[in-house]
């Protein structure tokens, strides 16, 4: 094989760095000869052997409507792709979907997208040619652009697989470690306690084996890890031959706690000290099951039931009976989530509910092992807010002069105190490669139009793989729907092509794609292990689970104190469908209502009947928040899933561009929040922001579904005990 | 159609309800729906939105109760919260569409019979029939029959997203009451596809977009005519029988589960809902 690279950076530019990968012998079949370095490349589609008019076709592709990875399955008809359906064989999501995965088609067919390269030419974004706009990227990253190492930024999302690679070969090229990898939904903290507490960031965590969750915020059927796949354990959680049972402490009713047979709201920021006291509870009653070294017995002395109940509000009674069900009704699963990790002190507050996990004997029990992906280049680098503060700071240190941002969309999500649009002014070249208009692609001066993830290839590892290994692997659906956007992947190569030659005999993604996958060891030849991934979507690969090693760590745990000016706490919800923000416009989504306040097309604030009252509002009127940073006005909605001292504003709205559907509806939360810091991670505390809320006497009729609250007496939903369910159901 | 043989076809099938069925149903589809795993969380609603073409309507139209959603997920507090400070057990969540009901006071209301009751068990709409007296709405107890006030095809689909529509069923013009079919154009095919190949229908062969969709397989779907199938075996674990209304007492097990919403009402419906499970311990 006459290659010009030697064959392990050959590999390695492949994504296989790996010992023992073999390279398949030149016969290798392939569209694309790699020797000679010819780019004759088949259309991935061909509509004229494929297409019958009338019968739709299923193709195996993976959603990135979020970062969990679930397989697809996309009807084609008639060279247009119609709708996706689960993939049965991804355990990820075991042929289900949820609505953000439903609704991806729109994002794909949006009338709002990005179709042609725009260059900023005399301070206005004006359409030009891809040789006018790869030319001018050239100059500006190219070898001889005179480029400095530690000027080049790269903002992504969470990003794995072979995308990540390319990532990962631009910043060796550039010898640049400044890629920020950003998503403001994410489980960072936890991961953090996790990987110090049970070795492990990512452990399974087996809800269908457990007969209790007590989970702290943990949105785990809407925000939190896998969703889709989390709730198809949490179907078989509720259908053990004893019924689970699900606890949720939060000051906001999440779509999880909807779900609760007890929900909880402790004081906003106390969850940890509620934790503790629980343990502490359980450890007196010598009900914990793992023994407890004397320091920490004696350091939990302090979490009395007394002192929790005045600390959180939660009275002891219940705080008891908590304990006894963890006892009772085990195995257990205590989780947290961002209402709790969240803030200043979030690492130790998640600690304190991991301890509970480790003295009740969950780890092994329902925290298992997980499975990790072999090709470590391959795995994922999960987005956090950590590198969104980095960014923030490089930003106004004026320390980039080059700037790639990827399906991000910073200038949103950012709190506007972190002046990242400020800052953004002071980079000299900034490049989007995008699919829509957003409030950050517009302020660059080179923007790439993006595939829409129906119309490119890519490889996805998942960071949660519960059931085994696997890659998931995404094909298009269909053509591309405007012939002047290309495929990430392809946009990546031609940057690297800017900077190595090595690059030059990849014709074109795909091909690097095929290459990379039919180099890969397994059965068979190349061919069919190419043939078997486009059939199934799916690499599974024998991964290596880490085995669990279960530690205490040291907590210092300290209640914040907030202030009197601003005596409410500001809580920026995410919620599935509109995630972060990103699928505001998708006109399903917004359209579809949020699964607890039942609102539509717009922002509202949460808040509890008895605040109201105090305030005079009622559902409807508007408030005006402020906090230290800023200040938002929206309306109210009332509900009794809510902590008094809490007001939640969900995520998603207030796009100042992105489209026709998103742009000027409702407020974006985030603008206003503090930028303060969990102290041990360095993520942003997005829950820890305190705000002050004031009467601002005015009403709009507020724009929900459903016209009554209550089912007035009809018993449409009915509801009956669990004891009685034992009776009929229980015997399996 | 004579206005005789209309009202000699609702006599007909009218007697079903109280006598038993004197219908030649080839299937009778229905559902077995467990409120105990719905987490109500929408994914089953978008996929029917995908599935249906069903319009978007705006903000403003949605004010004005004219939404076009097949499938809703209702939200009920429980009245225990009205008085308690918290909602201590959650929230209520109910997947609300159409009931597909043996009974169904929606059909006999229809001026213009456009909608009518299939050899498969389905309240049907013939959209080219329809002249849009909304009778049928207004006798739906269920509120489930969702009227075309406006051309919504002229705004709700931008180019391109008018690529993603079905073409396997048609969009709906102005002035035409639409509903929930359960995927009918699914049925066809699957039953086109049995005829072809000289062989009953499987249960699980095909599923609505709605029970395809749900990320808790809450939403059963089958035939309830097969003895065999899932939503069949529910029904009979439950002790739930079509036919007129029979009260809980009157169970052998007067503790199960399976309850139809508004039965009392002998409109036969197609939808089986199992109860809300809360642990009263905790």
């Amino acid at each position: 094989m006459s290659l010009k690279v030697n064959r392990r950076k050959f590999l390695k530019m492949l994504g296989w760095g790996g010992a023992g990968t073999a390279l398949a012998g030149c016969d290798m079949p392939t569209t694309v000869t790699l020797e000679e370095g010819k780019e004759e490349v088949v259309s991935y589609l061909m509509p004229e052997e494929y297409v019958i008019p009338g019968i739709g076709v299923w193709y195996a592709s993976t959603c990135t409507a979020c970062e969990a990875g679930c397989g697809l399955h996309g009807r084609v008809r008639e060279g247009r792709v119609l709708k996706v359906e689960g993939n049965p064989s991804s355990p990820i999501n075991n042929g289900n979907t949820c609505l953000m995965g439903q609704a991806a088609v729109q994002g794909h067919y949006n009338p709002d997208r990005v179709t042609s390269p725009m260059m900023r030419k005399g301070g206005s974004l004006q359409n030009v040619s891809w040789e006018e706009a790869l030319a001018e990227l050239n100059k500006r990253i190219g070898a001889d652009s005179g480029l400095k190492a530690d000027k080049f930024g790269y903002v992504t999302g969470t990003i794995s697989g072979h995308q990540s690679v390319l990532v990962d070969e631009l910043m060796e090229q550039v010898a640049s470690k400044n890629h920020f990898v950003h998503e403001t939904v994410n489980t960072t903290v936890w991961n953090a306690v996790a990987r110090d507490m049970l070795g492990d960031e990512t452990p399974k965590y087996n809800m269908a084996k457990a007969g209790v969750i007590l989970s702290f915020g943990a949105d785990f059927m809407g925000t939190w890890g896998s969703p889709v796949h989390n709730m198809g354990e949490y179907a078989k959680f509720r259908k053990r031959e004893i019924r689970g049972v699900l606890v949720q402490v939060e000051p906001k009713m999440t779509l999880t706690g909807g779900s609760a047979d007890l929900w909880v709201a402790a004081a906003p920021g106390t969850e940890g000290a509620l934790a503790l006291g629980i343990a502490n509870f359980i450890i007196d009653r010598g009900w914990n099951t793992v023994d407890v070294p004397a320091e920490v017995r004696s350091s939990l002395k302090q979490y009395s039931l007394e002192a929790v109940e005045k600390l959180t509000g939660v009275p002891a009674t219940k705080i008891k009976r908590i304990a006894s069900l963890l006892s009772e009704r085990g195995p257990s699963l205590v989780l947290a989530g961002a209402s709790t990790t969240n803030i200043e002190n979030g690492y130790d507050s998640a600690a304190s509910v991991m301890l509970l996990n480790l003295i009740m004997g969950n780890v092994g029990e329902t925290i298992e092992a997980s499975y990790k992906f072999p090709e470590k280049s391959l795995r994922p680098k999960q987005g956090n807010t950590k590198d969104l503060l980095l960014l923030a700071k490089a930003l106004r240190d004026k320390k980039l002069d080059v700037l790639v941002t990827y399906n991000v969309n910073p200038v949103f999500t950012a709190p506007d105190a972190l002046q990242i649009r400020e800052g953004l002014a002071g980079v000299g070249f900034k490049v989007a490669i995008t699919s829509f208009p957003d409030e950050t692609s517009l302020l660059a001066d080179l923007i790439l139009p993006a595939n829409s993830g129906m119309e490119e290839w890519g490889t996805h590892v998942p960071a949660y793989q519960p059931e085994d290994s696997l890659l998931s692997f995404q094909q298009p659906l269909m053509e591309v729907i405007h012939k002047e956007s290309k495929a990430f992947g392809d946009i990546m190569l031609s940057m690297l092509k800017m900077r190595s030659s090595d690059f030059n005999k990849f014709a074109d993604y795909y091909g690097y794609l095929q290459t990379a996958m039919m180099n890969m060891p397994g059965e068979g030849t190349a061919e069919e292990r190419w043939n078997s991934m486009l059939q199934t979507g799916l690499l599974k690969a024998s991964g290596s689970q880490t085995a669990l090693t279960p530690r205490l760590v040291d907590i210092k745990y300290d209640v914040e104190k907030g202030s009197d000016d601003y005596p409410m706490h500001l809580l920026p919800s995410p919620r599935l469908g509109m995630w972060d923000g990103r699928h505001a416009n998708i006109p399903w989504l917004q359209e579809a209502p949020d699964q607890i306040a039942k609102v539509v097309w717009g922002s509202w604030a949460e808040m509890h009947p008895k605040k109201a009252a105090e305030l005079g509002v009622k559902n409807g009127d508007y408030v005006k928040i402020t906090s230290a940073s800023g200040s938002i006005e929206t309306q109210v909605y009332l509900h009794k899933g809510m902590h008094p001292d809490a007001i939640a504003v969900p995520l998603g709205q207030g796009h100042e561009e992105y489209g026709r559907y998103a742009k000027d509806r409702g407020v974006n939360p985030m603008k206003i929040l503090d930028p303060l810091m969990e102290k041990r991670t360095g993520e942003l505390a997005s829950f820890a922001t305190r705000v002050k809320v004031t009467n601002a006497h005015k009403f709009n009729l507020l724009i929900k579904m459903g016209g009554s609250e209550s089912q007035a007496g009809r018993k449409l939903v009915r509801t009956i005990s669990s004891d009685v369910l034992r009776r009929t159901e229980g015997e399996v | 159609m004579s206005l005789k043989n209309v009202l000699e076809n609702f006599s007909y099938f009218r007697q079903d309800a109280e006598s038993g069925g004197t219908h030649k149903y080839e299937h009778r589809f229905g559902m077995a729906i467990d409120l105990d795993i719905c987490t109500g969380c929408n994914s089953c609603s978008t996929a029917c939105y995908a599935e249906n073409n069903l319009p978007v309507v705006g903000k403003e139209r949605f004010e004005k109760g004219q939404a076009m959603h097949w499938m809703r997920i209702e939200r009920y507090w429980d009245e225990q919260e009205f008085e308690g400070d918290f909602a201590e057990q959650g929230a209520k969540f109910m997947p609300m569409l159409c009931q597909q009901c043996g009974a169904a006071t929606c059909e006999p209301v229809c001026p213009v019979a456009a909608t009518y009751h299939t050899p498969d068990g389905l309240n049907a709409q013939v959209y080219n029939r329809c002249i849009g007296s909304r009778f049928c709405s207004n006798n739906c107890p269920f509120r489930v029959r969702y009227f075309n006030f406006w051309s919504y095809y002229e705004d709700s689909w931008p180019e391109p997203l008018n690529m993603q529509l079905n073409p396997d069923l048609s969009v709906r013009d102005k002035g035409v009451m639409e509903k929930c079919t359960f995927c009918i154009q699914r049925i066809r095919v699957a039953k086109d596809t049995t005829q072809r190949e000289e062989r009953p229908l499987k249960d699980g062969e095909f599923l609505t977009a709605c029970a395809q969709a749900c990320p808790t397989n809450a939403i059963v779907f089958g035939d309830t005519m097969d003895p065999d199938s899932n939503v069949s075996k529910l029904w009979m674990k439950h002790q739930v029988q079509r036919g007129p209304f029979t009260h809980k007492k009157e169970k052998a097990n007067e503790e199960l589960r399976g309850y139809r919403v508004f039965e009392e009402l002998n409109v036969d419906p197609s939808i089986m809902y199992l109860e809300r499970v809360r642990d009263t311990e905790v």
